[in-house]
C-alpha cells in the first residue's frame, strides 16, 4: 500500500473538518449548553419500558433540539453513505463484468476500477464516524436490559461487533477493489490471460462476500439509526440505489471521454448500453423500494410501520413523494425511448438529477431520526456532501491521469472494439 | 395461382456473402430507393444503418398497451372493491393505488406484450400467406446460404434497365424478374 496515497485524502478530510468547525463556530457557541446536556448518555435515553410505534428511545431525545455534534454527525453520515455508493457500485460492476466474462464493457472497466478504489479514501472517511459513534447511533448508549428490541438484536447490535465488522468489511472491500485494479494493470504490461483468470476467481468469492457484507454494513450504518426497525430487503435497497448512481456516473464519464482519450475503444453502442443498464436499475430500485413499502404497509405490524410513519410527518411526506417521482417516474419516462439514451440535453441533466435524487434518498433514510418534524437543511449538509464528493473526485481524477486510460491488453478488447453496431435511431439522427 | 397473365413487380438480386449484401444495401440506399428490402438467413450487424432504417414504430404500440393495462387494472380494482361491492378487508381503505399496484403492474406487462406482438403483426401486415417472391425458385435458399436484395417496381426510381445495371454493379451473382 502506498502510504503517500493514503495520506492525501486524510489531509483533505482534516481540511474539511477544519472548514466545518470554522463555518459553524456561532452554532457551536449557541449549542454549548445543550452539548454538555447531551454528553450524558444516561439522560433521557432509556425509559424503563420501550414501546414500539410511539416512542423510539433515544431518537426522541434527539428530536427536542439536535446538538451541534449530532447535526454534524448526521450530515456527515448522509454524505458518507452517498459517496460509499460510488465505490460499492464500482466493485459490483467489476464483479459482474468478470463473472459474465463480458466483452462489451471492457473499455470502461478501468473507470470502474478507479471508482472501486475510492474505497480507500472512504475507509479513511469512516474514521470520523467511528469517533462520533455515540453521538450518531443512539442504541450504543442504551443498555439492552432496558430495551426489548435492542436486547433481541444485541448479537449484532453491540459496540464490538459494530466496530469490528465495519473495520473488517472495509478492509476486505479494499482488498477486492485493489486486487481488481492490480490484476488489470499487470495485464496492461504482459497481456497474460492469467490476470483475467485471477480476476474471475476474485469475482467468484467476491460476490458471495459482497452481498452479505453490504447488507450488514448498511444495517449497522443506516438501519440501526432506528434499531427497532426490521427490513430484510434494506441492504438490497441501498445496493439498487448505489449501482443506479454509479451507472449514471459511468455513463457521464464514458460519454465525455468517448470523444476524447477513450475515442479509439469506446463507441456510441457501449455508451448506449450503459444507459440501458441505468434504465434497468431505475426500474429495479423502484421495484425494491415499492416492495419494501408495500409489504410493510400490507402487514401493518407496528415494529415496521413506525419507520414509515416517521417519514410521513411534516415535510418528510413531500420528500417521499419527490423520491417517488424524481427517483423513479422522471428518469423512467426520460429513458424509455431508445434515442433519448444518447441525447445530451436529456442525459446531461439526468446525471446531475440522479446524484441529487440519491442524496435525497440517503437524507430520507437518515435524517428523519434527527429532524422529526420535517426536512431540515443545515449548512453541514452541502458542506459534507460537496466536500466529501470533491475529495473523491480528486482521487478519481488523479488515478485516471496516472494509469493507462483503458485495459490495454484485455483478451476481450478486440471484441469490445468491434462491438459497435450503432442503434438505428442514432444514424438516422446524424 | 392460376395466373393467366403475369406482370413484373420487381427485381431480385442474389449475393453469396453477408458482406456483399451489406455493401449492396449501401449502394441501393445511396441510389435513393425507398421500396426495397434485404433477405438473409440470419441477422446482420449494421444492416439497419446500411438500409437507413429508423427506429421501429412497435414501441408506440407497446407503450399504448402498457398504459391501457395499468389504468384498466386500477379501474377494475376500484370498480370491484370500492364501487360495485364495497367491503372492508383487513382494515384497509376501500381503494388505494397501493394494493391495486401489483395487479395493474401485471396488466401493464400483459397488455404491453400484446401491444408489441399485435403492433408488430399490424406493421408487417401479417399474417400474409402469399408473396410474389415465392415464384422465384432460387429464393428458397434464403433460409440456407444465400442473400438477396429485392427492389419493388412501385419505387419511383425503378426502371427495368437502370435498376438492373445498379444491381449488377453491386456484384449480384444472379438477377431475377419477380412476376405476379
Amino acid at each position: 500500500m502506498n502510504l503517500r496515497h493514503l495520506f492525501r485524502p486524510a489531509t483533505a478530510l482534516i481540511a474539511l473538518a477544519g472548514l466545518l468547525l470554522l463555518t459553524s463556530a456561532p452554532v457551536l457557541a449557541a449549542d454549548a449548553g445543550d452539548d454538555a446536556h447531551a454528553a450524558d448518555p444516561a439522560h433521557g435515553t432509556a425509559p424503563a419500558v420501550q414501546g414500539y410505534g410511539d416512542t423510539h428511545g433515544a431518537a426522541d431525545s434527539h428530536a427536542a433540539s439536535p446538538t451541534f455534534l449530532q447535526s454534524l454527525g448526521y450530515s456527515y453520515l448522509t454524505a458518507f453513505l452517498f459517496c460509499l455508493s460510488f465505490a460499492l457500485g464500482g466493485i459490483i460492476f467489476l464483479i459482474i463484468h468478470h463473472l459474465f466474462d463480458a466483452g462489451w464493457s471492457v473499455p470502461v472497466i478501468r473507470l470502474a476500477e478507479h471508482l472501486a478504489c475510492l474505497i480507500r479514501p472512504l475507509t479513511v472517511a469512516l474514521v470520523p464516524l467511528l469517533v462520533l459513534q455515540d453521538t450518531i447511533w443512539p442504541w450504543l448508549s442504551i443498555s439492552p436490559a432496558s430495551d426489548h428490541s435492542l436486547d433481541v438484536k444485541k448479537v449484532l447490535l453491540n459496540r464490538y461487533v459494530f466496530n469490528g465488522l465495519l473495520i473488517f468489511v472495509f478492509l476486505i472491500w479494499n482488498c477486492i477493489a485493489f486486487n481488481f485494479r492490480r490484476y488489470s494493470l499487470a495485464q496492461d504490461k504482459d497481456g497474460a490471460a492469467i490476470w483475467t483468470q485471477k480476476a474471475r476467481f476474485l469475482a467468484g468469492w467476491g460476490i458471495f462476500f459482497y452481498g452479505p457484507s453490504l447488507t450488514l454494513v448498511i444495517i449497522l450504518l443506516m438501519m440501526s439509526l432506528q434499531w427497532q426497525f426490521f427490513s430484510t430487503i434494506y441492504g438490497v435497497y441501498y445496493f439498487a440505489g448505489s449501482l443506479w448512481l454509479t451507472l449514471a456516473t459511468l455513463y457521464g464519464l464514458a460519454r465525455y471521454l468517448s470523444t476524447r482519450e477513450l475515442r479509439p475503444v469506446l463507441f456510441p453502442r457501449q455508451v448506449h448500453d450503459l444507459a440501458t443498464w441505468f434504465f434497468a436499475f431505475t426500474v429495479f430500485y423502484a421495484y425494491i423500494a415499492f416492495s419494501q413499502y408495500f409489504l410493510i404497509w400490507n402487514a401493518a405490524i407496528p415494529e415496521e410501520t413506525f419507520w414509515y410513519v416517521d417519514r410521513e410527518k411534516g415535510s418528510w411526506w413531500e420528500v417521499g413523494l419527490l423520491l417517488l417521482f424524481g427517483h423513479f417516474f422522471i428518469p423512467f419516462l426520460a429513458l424509455l425511448r431508445i434515442d433519448t439514451k444518447m441525447s445530451l440535453p436529456v442525459m446531461g441533466p439526468l446525471i446531475f438529477w440522479a446524484w441529487l435524487m440519491h442524496y435525497t434518498d440517503m437524507t430520507f433514510n437518515v435524517m428523519p431520526v434527527l429532524w422529526k418534524n420535517g426536512l431540515h437543511v443545515t449548512l453541514f449538509d452541502p458542506l459534507c456532501w460537496l466536500g466529501l464528493s470533491a475529495i473523491l473526485a480528486k482521487c478519481f481524477w488523479s488515478d485516471y491521469l496516472k494509469y493507462p486510460k483503458w485495459a490495454q491488453k484485455h483478451p476481450r478488447l478486440q471484441e469490445a472494439v468491434t462491438h459497435h453496431e450503432i442503434p438505428a435511431s442514432q444514424t438516422a439522427a446524424e | 395461382m392460376s395466373a393467366t397473365q403475369t406482370r413484373p413487380v420487381g427485381l431480385l438480386a442474389q449475393y453469396e456473402t453477408p458482406a456483399d449484401l451489406l455493401h449492396a444495401a449501401l449502394e441501393v440506399r445511396d441510389a435513393g430507393y425507398r421500396q426495397w428490402d434485404v433477405y438473409s438467413p440470419f441477422p446482420i450487424h449494421g444492416m439497419d444503418a446500411a438500409m437507413d432504417l429508423r427506429n421501429s414504430k412497435v414501441g408506440y404500440f407497446t407503450f399504448a398497451g402498457g398504459i391501457t393495462g395499468f389504468f384498466s387494472g386500477m379501474l377494475m380494482i376500484w370498480f370491484m372493491n370500492k364501487f360495485d361491492y364495497p367491503i372492508v378487508v383487513g382494515g384497509k381503505p376501500l381503494f388505494t393505488p397501493l394494493f391495486a399496484f401489483p395487479v395493474s403492474y401485471e396488466l401493464t406487462i400483459l397488455l404491453g406484450a400484446f401491444g408489441t406482438l399485435f403492433g408488430m403483426a399490424f406493421l408487417n401486415r401479417l399474417p400474409k400467406l402469399y408473396n410474389p417472391l415465392f415464384n422465384v425458385d432460387r429464393f428458397r435458399r434464403v433460409t440456407d446460404d444465400k442473400f438477396f436484395v429485392y427492389i419493388e417496381a412501385i419505387d419511383p426510381k425503378y426502371s427495368a434497365e437502370s435498376t438492373r445495371s445498379l444491381l449488377e454493379k453491386t456484384g449480384a451473382t444472379a438477377i431475377d424478374v419477380v412476376e405476379d
